[in-house]
C-alpha cells in the first residue's frame, strides 16, 4: 500500500517503523530522511572522513532495512539504529586498519569560527586519539551516553572506558585549547 | 559512577554538528536497497529455475534412489530370532537408527568444537 509523502512526513516514528516492518519502502525512506543527519554526523566523528562516513551510514541503513523485522519494539528504533551504527564502525575498523597508530595528525593552532571549519578541527583533534579512545569520546560527548551505556554497547570494560574518556578529554582539551574562548562564548 | 564531561568540549561537539538533511543521501540509500532487492529476486529466480531443471532431469534417478534407500534403511543391524522382539526393537535396531545416531553425535561434536 502506498501512502502520500505528506502523511508519512507527519507520522510518528513508531508508525513508520511498523510500516517499514511490513516492507513499506516509502515509510523506510522517510525514516532514512529523518535519521540521516544524526547517523552521518556520528560516523563523521568516528571516522573523521566525510566520504567514508556517508558510505558507512549507507551500510547502516541497508542493514537496518534487512533486519527491521527483528526489531520487536518500534519505539526503540533510535537506540537500535545507534547500536547498528557502532557495530558497522567497529566491523569497518577491524577489517581495514587494525594496526592504525594514533598521533598521525599534525597539531594545528588555527581555529575556525564557521561550523564546517570547526567540525574539521574537531575531527582532526579526534584523529590524534587511538581508535578505542576516540570511540569512547564520541559516544560520551557526541551521543551523551553514560559509561555504563558505552560498556554495554561496545563490550569494553568499565575501567578502560573511564580511563579512555579521561585521557581523550585531556588530549582534546590540549588540541582544542584555542577553542576554549569560543566555547565559553557559546555557553 | 562519574559521567562528568567537559562543558566546553560538549559545546564544541554540539556546534560542530552539521545539518546534513539532503535528499540525495536518502535517494542513494533507497537505490541501493532496490538494487539489493533486485539482486535477491534474481538469485531466487535463478535458484527456482535451476531446481525445476534438476527436478525434470533427475526425477527418475532420484525416485529410484529414494526407493532403494527406503528398502535399505529399515534393515536390521543385528538379526533377532523372535519376531515380536525384532518388531519391538526395529526403531533402534536398523540402518536408519544408526545413521540418525551418527548424525546426532556429529552435530553435538560440531557444537562443542565450534560454538
Amino acid at each position: 500500500m502506498r501512502y502520500s509523502p505528506d502523511l508519512l512526513a507527519k507520522s510518528p516514528e513508531p508508525v513508520l517503523v511498523g510500516l517499514s516492518r511490513t516492507g513499506n519502502r516509502d515509510a523506510f525512506a522517510e525514516l532514512v530522511r529523518r535519521r540521516q543527519t544524526w547517523i552521518r554526523n556520528l560516523m563523521r566523528r568516528c571516522s573523521g572522513d566525510a566520504v567514508l562516513a556517508d558510505d558507512l551510514s549507507q551500510q547502516v541503513f541497508l542493514q537496518a532495512w534487512r533486519s527491521i523485522r527483528q526489531l520487536s519494539d518500534a519505539a526503540r528504533f533510535a537506540p537500535w539504529l545507534k547500536r547498528m551504527a557502532i557495530n558497522v564502525w567497529l566491523q569497518h575498523k577491524r577489517r581495514n586498519d587494525p594496526l592504525r597508530v594514533a598521533d598521525e595528525h599534525e597539531a594545528s593552532d588555527s581555529t575556525h569560527r564557521d561550523q564546517a571549519g570547526m567540525a574539521m578541527d574537531l575531527d582532526r583533534a579526534l584523529g590524534t586519539l587511538a581508535d578505542d579512545v576516540r570511540l569512547c569520546i564520541v559516544l560520551s560527548y557526541h551521543e551523551r551516553m553514560t559509561h555504563g551505556e558505552i560498556e554495554s554497547l561496545t563490550g569494553m570494560p568499565l575501567g578502560t572506558i573511564k580511563s579512555h574518556i579521561r585521557r581523550g578529554t585531556k588530549k582534546l582539551q590540549k588540541e582544542l585549547s584555542a577553542y576554549a574562548v569560543i566555547a565559553e562564548e557559546a555557553t | 559512577m562519574s559521567n562528568e564531561r567537559d562543558p566546553k568540549l560538549m559545546a564544541l561537539f554540539s556546534q560542530a554538528e552539521a545539518d546534513l538533511d539532503d535528499v540525495e543521501f536518502a535517494h542513494d540509500v533507497m537505490r541501493s536497497i532496490d538494487g539489493e532487492r533486485r539482486k535477491t529476486m534474481f538469485i531466487w529466480s535463478a535458484f527456482i529455475v535451476a531446481a525445476c531443471a534438476c527436478l525434470a532431469l533427475f526425477a527418475a534417478p532420484a525416485l529410484t534412489a529414494v526407493k532403494m534407500a527406503t528398502s535399505f534403511l529399515p534393515n536390521s543391524l543385528v538379526s533377532i530370532e523372535a519376531d515380536w522382539l525384532q518388531q519391538l526393537l526395529a526403531p533402534v535396531n536398523s540402518v536408519a537408527a544408526a545413521i540418525a545416531l551418527g548424525f546426532l553425535v556429529l552435530r553435538k561434536l560440531y557444537r562443542r568444537l565450534f560454538r
